[in-house]
């Protein structure tokens, strides 16, 4: 199977790393190698030092998709979990790595600052951190995501439903039963409920 | 001490039944779970059979929401039916919801879950599964499973003409479903543990007769299936309990039964009414209908009309309540979409759902020329009588699909 980069960007509490996870949980499912690659994580590592100006983002999300290339091209679904709020950016990314998908973790700030599961909205709000996106630092939403999850009201199934749906439709993972029944298995099931009075 | 729950369905159970065999000492487990606690009456989904109500149960939705309105659903918008998939569900069951607190359910032969896809946990598909090695998740666990000769369903083809081996069929797949509880009791780890028991509900689609009649050559045998079954419910709430003192017990069917008298094929009313019409001698698929076919039906009374009209609406609910079978009303009810539909699914579902009085069947079958026949091969038929038997008092007038959040509730 090829790889790809499943690229998930959006503010920080949208939902990129629970996703993340429960994308990686069921394509490794399906039989597909992958590597997730978490911003939080890469920070500590292949990017530390770098802090949150625009030019120091950007380098972080090179380098984060000059991995995902790496691994793409060598049969392993890469997904990256990253804020990374500037288009540009995520533009050459995906120009660089060819087969990428976009998903939008789009929340509304109000859902945000009430999860705030890592307490940074509130300490940005008393002002103890700056350029923080969302609040003091800009976020370019995505014009043309492959997918869009609508994370303040969707659940998480729902979201992760319409993420490998959209993969089974590219054609990047094998659908499970993505075109439903086989002929036989349809003729299979109607005459079990045949033999059951049912049809 | 952490909340755990032990959930046991038992398909097609009626409470009239469990309440008999309790008192009549053929289920002494229960008699003493009874006595403990707390037994409901539970309203069965409308149409009451497993694939609506068990999906009913298990996101605790009504179909509006679920999208699942049978065995078969018409593809909107066409004439042409498929099979739902446990994959066609639009909301998450309540196995995704506990999963987001990190809680784990190991789900043994549920009904509808076909072809599986992961849960929080473990789940092994019950009716109508094909392939175990699609009916399994974790697939680590499909050669054990095969191993202990673990099967979904007995042979219903081989029913209708040999009881006897209907019987052993259901002695050894309850033996294995056993087995199967107990493997994955420490295998895995989980807050809830999920076993339904659908041999029940094949037994009483053929053997209803052999139940009910005491001089019936089969009585003492079909008897016997209902002790094994209350052994095995006695055997795992013991150590349940032995495990989890602080645990909560529930035990539900997705619908009744009752003796079925006459088949009432919906179609063949139809027809004869001058509601529906054939192209030319083809019958049985909804493919054969002429077009000037106003109305039809899909099993067992859902009624679907071409174009939807409330005047044609009304005079269906007139006829249909006033026919009868010598001199008896044969239909309970007969309702309308959004009486019973709600949610954003609810425009899928047929226009007009039939209920019919205990024995008669409705039927969807578009093979038969006759309204009324003397059912072949079955002797039982469904109705909307569950019940839920919980150890504590769970509510009034409860509908199936309320039950899951009664057990997500006790996760605070
Ligand atoms: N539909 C959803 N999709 C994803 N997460 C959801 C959803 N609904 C609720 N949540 C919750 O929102 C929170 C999202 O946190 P998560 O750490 O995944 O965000 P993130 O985008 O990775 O943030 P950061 O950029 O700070 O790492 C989690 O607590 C998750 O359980
Ligand atoms: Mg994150």
């Amino acid at each position: 199977m090829k790889g790809f980069t499943l690229w998930l960007t959006g503010l920080s509490g949208s939902g990129k790393s629970t996703l993340a996870r429960e994308v990686e949980a069921a394509l490794l499912e399906r039989g597909c190698r992958v590597e997730v690659l978490d911003g939080d994580e890469v920070r500590q590592n292949l990017s530390a030092g770098l802090g949150f100006s625009r030019a120091d983002r950007d380098t972080n999300i090179r380098r984060i998709g000059y991995v995902c290339r790496l691994l793409s091209r060598n049969g392993v679904v890469a997904i990256a979990a990253a804020i990374s709020p500037y288009r540009e950016a995520r533009a050459a990314n995906r120009a660089a790595i060819g087969r990428y998908v976009e998903v939008h973790c789009d929340c509304d700030l109000e859902t945000l600052k009430a999860r705030d599961p890592k307490g940074l909205y509130a300490r940005a709000a008393q002002g103890e951190i700056a350029n923080f996106t969302g609040i003091s630092d800009p976020y370019e939403p995505p014009e043309h995501p492959e997918v869009v999850v609508h994370t303040g009201r969707e659940d998480v199934e729902t979201c992760v439903r319409r993420i490998l749906r959209t993969l089974e439709r590219l054609g990047l993972v094998p659908g499970v039963d993505a075109e439903g029944y086989r002929p036989e298995e349809e003729a299979e099931i109607a005459r079990r409920l045949e033999d059951l009075g049912y049809l | 001490m952490p909340m755990k729950v032990l959930i046991l369905g038992l398909d097609g159970v009626p409470r009239g039944l469990l309440e008999r065999l309790a008192r009549a000492g053929v289920m002494p487990s229960f008699a003493r779970l009874i006595g403990e606690g707390t037994l409901h009456d539970l309203r069965a989904s409308i149409p009451e059979i497993s694939s609506v109500s068990w999906t009913s149960f298990m996101t605790g939705a009504n179909p509006g929401i679920h999208g699942v309105f049978g065995f078969t659903d018409l593809v909107p918008g066409t004439m042409r039916i498929r099979f739902p998939r446990f994959s066609d569900l639009e909301v998450p069951t309540f196995w995704d919801r506990l999963g987001r607190q990190g809680l784990r359910s190991v789900v043994l032969n549920q009904p509808s879950t076909y072809p599986v896809r992961p849960i929080p946990g473990a789940l092994v598909a019950g009716f109508v599964a094909l392939d175990l090695d699609r009916a399994v998740y974790p697939a680590r666990h499909l050669a054990r499973l095969e191993a202990m000769r673990y099967r979904v369903d007995v042979d219903s083809r081989r029913a209708q003409s040999d009881r006897t081996h209907l019987l052993e069929e259901l002695e050894a797949t309850l033996a294995a479903r056993e087995a199967a509880v107990d493997y994955f009791w420490t295998e895995e780890r989980w807050d809830v543990l999920e076993l339904v028991i659908t041999g029940t509900d094949r037994l009483q689609h053929f053997l209803w007769d052999a139940l009910e009649a005491a001089e019936h050559p089969l009585h003492e045998r079909v008897l016997a299936y209902y002790r094994a079954v209350d052994g095995l419910a006695g055997r795992l709430v013991e150590r349940f309990r032995a495990e989890h003192p602080a645990g909560r017990f529930f035990a539900l069917s997705d619908h009744g039964f009752t003796r079925v008298r006459q088949e009432v094929r919906l179609n063949a009313w139809l027809e004869a009414e001058g509601y529906l019409a054939f192209q030319g001698e083809e019958r049985g698929a909804l493919s054969a209908l002429a077009p000037s076919t106003r109305v039809f039906a899909l099993d067992p009374g859902r009624l679907y009309l071409r174009p939807a009209s409330e005047a044609l609406r009304t005079e269906l609910i007139e006829r249909l309540t006033a026919l009868g079978f010598g001199g008896e009303p044969v239909v309970r009810a007969v309702h309308r979409r959004e009486a019973i539909y709600h949610g954003p699914l609810a425009e899928r579902g047929p226009d007009l759902v039939v209920q019919a009085h205990d024995g008669f069947d409705l039927k969807g079958t578009l093979k038969a020329d006759s309204v009324f026949a003397a059912p072949a091969t079955m002797s039982g038929m469904h109705n909307s009588e569950a019940f839920l038997l919980a150890d504590h008092r769970v509510g009034d007038n409860l509908d199936i699909a309320e039950v899951a959040g009664h057990i997500e509730a006790l996760f605070p």
